[in-house]
């Protein structure tokens, strides 16, 4: 049992009043106060004589403070829930806890609008190379479609050309065969006696190969003398298909020498490889 | 000079609307009890400027703090006016508002306010002067020392050169004669 009286009459409530106790005298008194309804009465008058002193002494601030104060306190109205953190009443707590710093939305806002043109940004400019090298190669294809056609257009022609060869009836066709000496030596050759042209077609050809110091010359049979028509190479080394020699208005035949590159004025006859006579 | 409307309930409502989070409650709390902090907040840092922002300071902590009270402790008042102190006496023994060299000399600054203010406030301060002849000088030198400069009862018997348990005695015997005097 505490002598209520000496604890009342040794000031500490009043202390206790003005906050000038440690937290641990501070609880004691609290704790006594629930104890003895003597020392919660007296706390409370003490309590009340203190807040009528305040108002005896009270100075209005000025009037435009009161807005300013009301709206800075409720700025934070709907965050204020969070504020579960217990407090005691105590006057060392720091203040800074309480600040409440709301980010500004609309920095926010900017923020990430920011952001998200920067990553449609780079999309795009993925998309873009992508898109590009594509086309690259796309382009890359078409010019070699477009060559692969002209070839085989060509390549058309040349073959109706050849066709045509066959079909005109002018072009008498002539097959030169082979000598005793090369019997497997073949070779066919269109004149058109009346354009005067010879055409020699390379691809059923039959000659044997030649040497790098030697081609084939082409003879024309007239009257009995050889006329030179021109040279040629094996077809193997040739790749026209059929290849136009030097014109001739007559003759009664064809042959071919191996003569010494660039042609001979008479022909070795001893190097007849083919012959043909009508 | 007094608004329009002023909002005032009972402390067991308000302390209820407080609980609620309304916004009712904060401007009750304002009309019931900014002039009684202000001027225990003004007299401790006798700066109107500064004076204005601590009180702001302290609307501010009340409202965020408001689930650490605790009515069973005792009055809302005590709870708020302990906090808008401990905020003023920071802010004075804080280094900043030292080096503004502005403040007046601690020791005159209760008078210098009352002075200040007289004129303008003169109802108001008619009670103090009664209040004032009440207390006997030593009982007025402990109540302005802890009460309105932040003095823990610990500096101030140090500062008045007398004994712990006199500082006590004579606080109490100040805060009996105030009640006497309330009573009338």
């Amino acid at each position: 049992m505490k002598d209520v009286k000496a604890y009342i009459e040794s000031g500490i409530l009043e202390l206790y009043v003005l906050g000038d106790l440690n937290p641990e005298e501070r609880l004691e008194v609290e704790k006594t106060a629930l104890e003895y309804p003597a020392v919660k009465a007296e706390l409370a008058e003490i309590e009340k004589t203190m807040e009528l002193f305040a108002e005896e002494h009270a100075i209005e601030p000025s009037e435009q403070l009161r807005g300013k104060i009301i709206n800075s306190t409720l700025v934070n109205l709907g965050d204020d829930r969070i504020f579960t953190k217990q407090r005691k009443h105590s006057d060392e707590e720091e203040y800074e806890d309480d600040k409440v710093i709301t980010m500004p939305k609309r920095t926010q806002f900017y923020k990430y609008a920011f952001a998200a043109c920067l990553t449609l940004l780079l999309i795009s400019i993925y998309g873009m190379v992508n898109l590009y090298s594509q086309l690259q190669e796309s382009n890359t294809q078409l010019a070699t479609l477009q060559a692969d056609k002209t070839k085989f257009a060509n390549q058309v022609n040349l073959k109706d050309e050849q066709l045509s060869l066959y079909r005109d009836t002018n072009f008498r066709i002539v097959r030169l065969k082979g000598l005793p000496k090369t019997p497997a030596a073949s070779m066919v050759l269109a004149w058109n006696p009346s354009t005067k042209k010879v055409m020699v077609d390379m691809q059923s050809m039959k000659l044997p190969k030649t040497d790098t110091k030697h081609e084939y010359q082409l003879w024309a049979l007239v009257k009995g003398k050889p006329v030179d028509m021109g040279v040629f190479d094996n077809a193997a080394v040739d790749s026209a298909i059929v290849k136009e020699m030097k014109n001739i208005a007559s003759a009664q035949g064809f042959a071919v020498t191996l003569e010494p590159k660039g042609g001979s004025v008479n022909p070795t006859l001893d190097q007849m490889v083919v012959i043909g006579q009508f | 000079m007094s608004p329009k409307r002023k909002i005032s309930l009972s402390e067991e409502n308000l302390i209820q609307a407080l609980r609620n989070r309304e916004k009712i409650a904060v401007e009750a709390l304002y009309d019931m009890y900014s002039a009684s902090l202000y001027g225990v907040i003004i007299r401790i840092v006798t700066e109107e400027a500064a004076a204005e922002d601590i009180l702001q300071e302290t609307f501010v902590k009340i409202w965020h703090s408001f689930a650490s009270y605790s009515a069973d402790k005792g009055r809302l008042f005590t709870w708020m006016v302990n906090i808008a102190r401990n905020l003023a006496i920071d802010k004075v023994r804080s280094k900043d508002f030292k080096n503004q060299g502005k403040n007046q000399e601690l020791e005159n600054n209760v008078t210098f306010i009352d002075e200040q203010r007289n004129t303008v406030y003169n109802p108001e301060l008619l009670g103090i002067r009664d209040l004032v002849k009440t207390l006997k000088p030593e009982q007025k030198a402990i109540l302005d020392l802890v009460y309105f400069k932040g003095y823990t009862h610990v500096e101030a018997a140090e500062e008045l050169d007398v004994p712990l348990g006199t500082i006590k005695t004579r606080l109490r015997m100040a805060i009996q004669q105030l009640r006497k005097h309330f009573n009338e």
